[in-house]
């Protein structure tokens, strides 16, 4: 078919007409052949300007648009929109940027009007080689998977299910409620931790739109964002394994904390009455809060950041949990005296810096102190340590709690390698973006959320569950089709020669290798269109759709002449 | 007659970060060379060395190819292989009888347009220093 | 369960970033967004800073997309200049009665180019700058600011002052200024609303202990952030008032965190990223950092702690800190942690303020009818579990307009209230 490329030059008023002598720009393009018309308009990107563009792709006949004006960022959109409402593919489109790149960088008016003319020229022997683009859609499952049946998968089930969007939750252990059921308070107005577990727990009970898998792992998910293919099996020795299908992956795998067996100066598992929090808290929920001979302690002893060193990271929460078991001690024990050996008070909520002013006092006393050391002297706990003037001193307690550093549950890496996700240094899941995007991954449709993505609170930990529910809810709408990016990369069957060298660069995972044909095959749905692997691949076999190197070819044709 | 040596100067702009930075010198009416054409691609990393290579056998006298900062990068990592790829490049430049310092990359943030100036400032400098590329591919041919 | 003649449009108060990104998610479900923000620009506090914490990333990069997608988006009415006077009804009907103030610009026909600044006779100190440079009286607040349109200040427009000045209506070839603009009176219907509206720093001014307001070169963070900023009134040349860079500087955590009452969350780690600018900028300055207790939770925040000590950051725990002017230089006169009085000379001192709800926070809310908790933060219904839901059911709450916190989390919590609403309507 002929072609015929029109040629718009946008004014811009007196940005560009000013700046660039657009008629001499009009009579370097006339003579080339297939451009059927070169006019030139005060403002494109006006109402009026978009209904002359609709008016002459028509009148014209156009099967490609150039239209030089400002920068793509400002009005590309703009532009493609006209194509379409003049049933011209809008991938048949380019726009020179001769306004930012052009016209305003330069007041001598020739050197612009040169550069222009290279600019409008490079754009219509690009344009030559775009190809028509069409839109994607794809089928799409609405329904989620939740991995990790305590506080954050449960409020995620619950902000999820709806008639028309199933949930399967799926926990290891045999009941749901995670680490929060051995909790007897909350810190933050000491509320009854078992009151907020049991009532979700009762919520999700009672939700027929969520199926709750119990002493049940992933064994398998597969797939991508709308598609995934979900296998889960029975971790008590029981048979049976459920498949089914879900359009998102919700993983919230929780915690658990740092051993200090592994930090053997702080004498767990070789004194006795040297606690874990854990331990202490099950002790505290238990109803007593005895001694090995079963006699109440009189003095505790609080050792924060335990293992912090050996992490590299503040775990966010003891602090303020240390100053919970203050409480639970002074509370439950007359004349107990409450002894925090800390090194930096981390207490960054608004109501923070008030619980710990009120708990502070004459029972419990906060030493900075480094160098903490466990050891036993005259059959009495005695905490040796270093004050902030690095005098050594000691302590006598009865008892003694220890505040580990917060870990990834223990099966994470399993999980990460079930679905494809990375973990970072500390092993908690990595999100897409540390600051705009910590709920996404990198893979598309599955989200990470509550200890799994770091540690946290219970208050943080539930939003979380409720922003991934935010992104669920909001992309994968029950009986909307998934619109993936459309200017993807392909790999050239009889090309590819099955280096794999594509697939070790995308950071996205989004080509895979066909063993039966030996080649490399991109998921259109997965790709987002950057074309590392096309810069990659040794034989030339990916390219990138309206980024093709004959493309870019003709842009650098007029970029040297 | 001795004609004034005219610079033609290839740049591969990454759309998120430093062709924004190149739009934004603009918008401020900063001074930019206008030997340099650019090239807007969605990521540096799509810079393939073959872009490279053809724009210098073209008669490129420059090519500057610029991303986001490391960390940055819209698609993650993008930028990084774009780094790597261009250690590499260097010296395939020179294999091709060109001197290596006719190849920059450079990383420009979408807010740096004075930096995006500066650069191609000082990069159309250098390349006017050098002469034209003693590579330019026999167009009688 | 609701849904009979439920409204499913939205309400967001703020363009920060919490509010831009609630905006965008509730968009992709194809919700209608109305999104209010009292001044004339999007990106709130964030896009004053050039670079965010842990990965020091360009803070431009990171919203400027965002900003340009919120613009283009159909389902996103954004109303600059805007403020929200009243609110009637309960959730999934609300009446909202806005003020749209002009902006005396035609959003339409203004394409941005500037021109009109130039001749205009009035300059004054410009806010988003902090004072640091100047502006005209029909300005944007900085390079780079979206929507990319002026506005008129007609507290010190001449001509609104009833003097005869159409400088700029005369530089503008595209017919886009407008003084016959008038304030609009809108009323709108929402079935839920979120408040976005972000923070200020605590007026360093209130506390004669550090010399704010009083000597050269002592700089609260916004400040600071202003000065390394590429698109800033010294163009990122960090320098002190005399044109000079400075040869040390002191950095002050906890400025008016007594008077608060609470730790403010993000301080030391900016106060971290200052150490990193500072080096960045001018490699031998010798940089002390004043500071009670280091709150840096978070997964990578230790790692960027400890990569600043490389750098050889003097840490200095200290107490009673006084900032005097000590002939040329600032002295920072302290108690260090032996309890032993102390000083370091500098040239310059950046003050890291308490982070505060908006100073019309108490106004909103009871326009809003929600509560305000003791600090002024808007109030979350549930400390313990919901800390996005307000005292009223429909109205939402995050970022620092609930109390103050880091990016992610802002974002985290604009998130969850999407997800709220959107579950709203199952």
């Amino acid at each position: 078919m002929e072609r015929k490329i029109g040629v718009y030059i946008c004014e811009c008023g007196p940005n560009i007409a000013e700046k660039i002598d657009i008629d001499k720009v009009i009579d370097a393009l006339l003579p080339i052949e297939d451009v059927t018309v070169v006019e030139k308009f005060k403002l494109l990107c006006s109402a009026e300007g978009k209904k002359y563009l609709e008016e002459q792709i028509k009148k014209q006949d156009l099967t490609h648009l150039v239209i030089a004006a400002c920068s793509p960022t400002e009005h590309e959109k703009t532009f493609m929109e006209v194509c379409e409402n003049s049933d011209l593919n809008p991938y048949l489109f380019q726009l020179a940027n001769i306004r930012e790149q052009c016209a305003w960088i330069t007041e001598d008016k020739d050197e612009a009007t040169k550069k222009a003319i290279r600019l409008v020229k490079a754009a219509i022997g690009r344009v030559r080689y775009h190809s028509s683009l069409e839109k994607k859609e794809i089928e799409s499952n609405p329904d989620v998977l939740v991995i990790g049946g305590g506080i954050a998968g449960i409020e995620a089930s619950l902000q999820l299910a709806s008639s028309d969007r199933k949930v399967y939750l799926v926990e290891k252990n045999s009941s749901l409620g995670g680490l929060v059921t051995n909790f007897e308070k909350t810190f933050l107005g000491m509320k009854s931790a078992s009151d907020v577990i049991n009532r979700k727990i009762n919520d999700i009970n009672t939700n027929e739109n969520i199926k709750i898998f119990t002493n049940s792992e992933v064994e398998e998910a597969i797939g991508f964002f709308g598609n995934f293919e979900v296998k889960i099996k029975r971790t008590d020795n029981e048979n049976g394994s459920v498949e089914f299908d879900v359009g998102a992956i919700v993983l919230a795998t929780g915690s658990t904390l740092f051993n200090p067996d592994k930090t053997p100066r702080y004498g767990y598992g070789k004194l006795d009455n040297v606690l874990t929090s854990l331990e202490f808290e099950k002790m505290n929920l238990s109803g007593k809060i005895t001694l090995k001979n079963g006699k109440a302690p009189k003095s505790v002893a609080i050792i924060h950041c335990v293992g912090r060193d050996e992490k590299g990271y503040c775990s966010e929460i003891c602090c303020m949990y240390s100053l919970k078991f203050a409480r639970y001690l002074v509370d439950k024990i007359p004349n107990i005296k409450v002894t925090n050996f800390y090194s930096d008070l981390c207490i960054p909520g608004k109501t923070y810096q008030k619980f710990y002013d009120e708990t502070k006092g004459n029972n419990v006393e906060f030493i900075r102190s480094f160098d903490v050391e466990i050891i036993k002297k005259d059959n009495q706990l005695n905490i040796r340590y270093k004050d902030e003037n690095k005098v050594k001193k000691s302590l006598f307690a009865d008892m003694v709690v220890l505040s580990p550093a917060i870990e990834p549950a223990i099966d994470a890496s399993k999980v990460a390698e079930i679905t494809g996700i990375s973990q970072g240094e500390e092993g908690f899941f990595a999100e897409e973006h540390e600051k705009i995007n910590p709920i996404s991954t990198s893979t598309e449709g599955i989200y990470i959320v509550g200890c799994a993505q770091g540690p946290k609170n219970i208050s943080d930990s539930v939003v979380q569950s409720q922003a991934a529910a935010g992104k669920i809810l909001s992309s994968l709408v029950p009986g909307r089709k998934i619109e993936p990016e459309v200017k993807t990369s392909q790999i050239s069957e009889s090309f590819c020669i099955g280096c794999k060298t594509c697939i070790s660069v995308c950071s996205y995972g989004a080509i895979t290798f066909d063993e039966a044909k030996k080649i490399s095959v991109v998921n259109e749905v997965i790709c987002r269109g950057c074309g590392n692997c096309v810069a990659a691949c040794p034989s030339g076999a990916a390219s990138l759709k309206h980024s093709k190197f004959n493309q870019i070819y003709q842009e650098i044709l007029e970029a040297v002449k | 007659m001795a004609e004034k040596f005219e610079p033609r100067i290839v740049g591969f702009l990454c759309n998120w970060c430093s062709y924004a930075g190149a739009d934004l010198a603009g918008t401020s009416k900063l001074k930019v060379p206008a030997s340099l054409i650019p090239i807007r691609v969605m990521c540096s990393s799509r810079v393939d060395p073959v872009l490279i290579e053809t724009a210098f056998l073209e008669g490129a006298d420059g090519v500057l190819v610029a991303g986001c900062h490391p960390g940055d990068c819209h698609y993650d990592e993008g930028n990084y292989y774009t780094r790597r790829r261009f250690a590499v490049l260097k010296k395939v430049i020179e294999g091709l009888g060109l001197e290596s310092d006719r190849l920059r990359l450079s990383w420009v943030s979408a807010s740096e347009g004075q930096r995006f100036a500066d650069v191609v400032n000082e990069f159309n400098d250098k390349i006017k220093k050098m002469g034209p590329s003693p590579v330019k591919k026999n167009k009688s041919l | 369960m609701k849904g009979k003649n439920q409204n499913t449009d939205v309400l967001v108060i703020g363009a920060g970033i919490a509010g831009i990104e609630a905006s965008l998610m509730l968009s992709k479900a194809d919700r209608k967004v109305h999104l209010v923000e009292k001044t004339s620009y999007t990106g709130g506090n964030t896009i004053k800073f050039e670079e965010v914490f842990s990965n020091m990333e360009c803070s431009t990069c990171m919203v400027a997309p965002r900003q340009q997608e919120l613009l283009q988006d159909k389902n996103i009415n954004l109303l600059t200049l805007t403020d929200v006077k009243e609110i009637k009804g309960s959730s999934g009907d609300f009446t909202v009665k806005i003020i749209k103030k002009a902006r005396y610009v035609d959003m339409n026909n203004c394409i941005g180019c500037n021109a009109c600044f130039e001749p205009c006779p009035v300059s004054l100190k410009n806010e988003f700058e902090e004072g640091l440079s100047d502006r005209k009286a029909i300005y944007v607040p900085c390079a780079g600011a979206l929507p990319n349109v002026p506005m008129i200040d007609t507290d010190n427009c001449l001509r609104f002052k009833d003097k005869k000045c159409t400088a700029c209506q005369e530089a503008c070839m595209f017919e886009a200024i407008d003084y016959d603009q008038k304030d609009e009176k809108i009323e709108l219907n929402v079935g839920a609303i979120l408040v976005a509206t972000g923070y200020n720093l605590f007026d360093s001014k209130k506390l004669n202990n550090y010399c704010y307001g009083k000597i050269d070169d002592v700089y609260t963070s916004m400040e600071f952030e202003r000065l390394y900023a590429s698109n800033g009134p010294t163009e990122g040349n960090i320098v002190l008032k005399n044109g000079k860079a400075p040869k040390s500087v002191a950095i002050i955590h906890c400025v008016g965190r007594d008077e608060k009452g609470y730790c403010s969350s993000v301080c030391c780690m900016y106060s971290l990223k200052f150490n990193h600018y500072l080096k960045s900028k001018i490699p031998e300055v010798k940089i002390s950092e004043f500071y009670t207790d280091l709150c840096i939770p978070g997964k990578s925040h230790q790692k960027f702690y400890e990569k600043m000590k490389e750098t050889k950051v003097n840490m200095i725990r200290a107490s009673d800190i006084k900032v005097v002017k000590k002939d040329k230089d600032i002295a920072v006169e302290y108690r260090n942690e032996a309890g032993k009085k102390s000083m370091n000379s500098v040239d310059m001192v950046i003050l890291a303020p308490a982070v505060e709800p908006k100073d019309d926070a108490s106004k909103l809310a009871k326009a809003l009818g929600i509560n305000l908790d003791e600090y002024g933060f808007f109030k979350e219904e549930n400390t313990d579990v919901s800390s996005v839901i307000s005292s009223k059911t429909g109205i939402f709450i995050a970022g620092c307009a609930q109390g103050a916190k880091n990016i992610q989390d802002s974002v985290s919590q604009a998130s969850a209230v999407v997800g709220k609403i959107l579950s709203m309507s199952n």
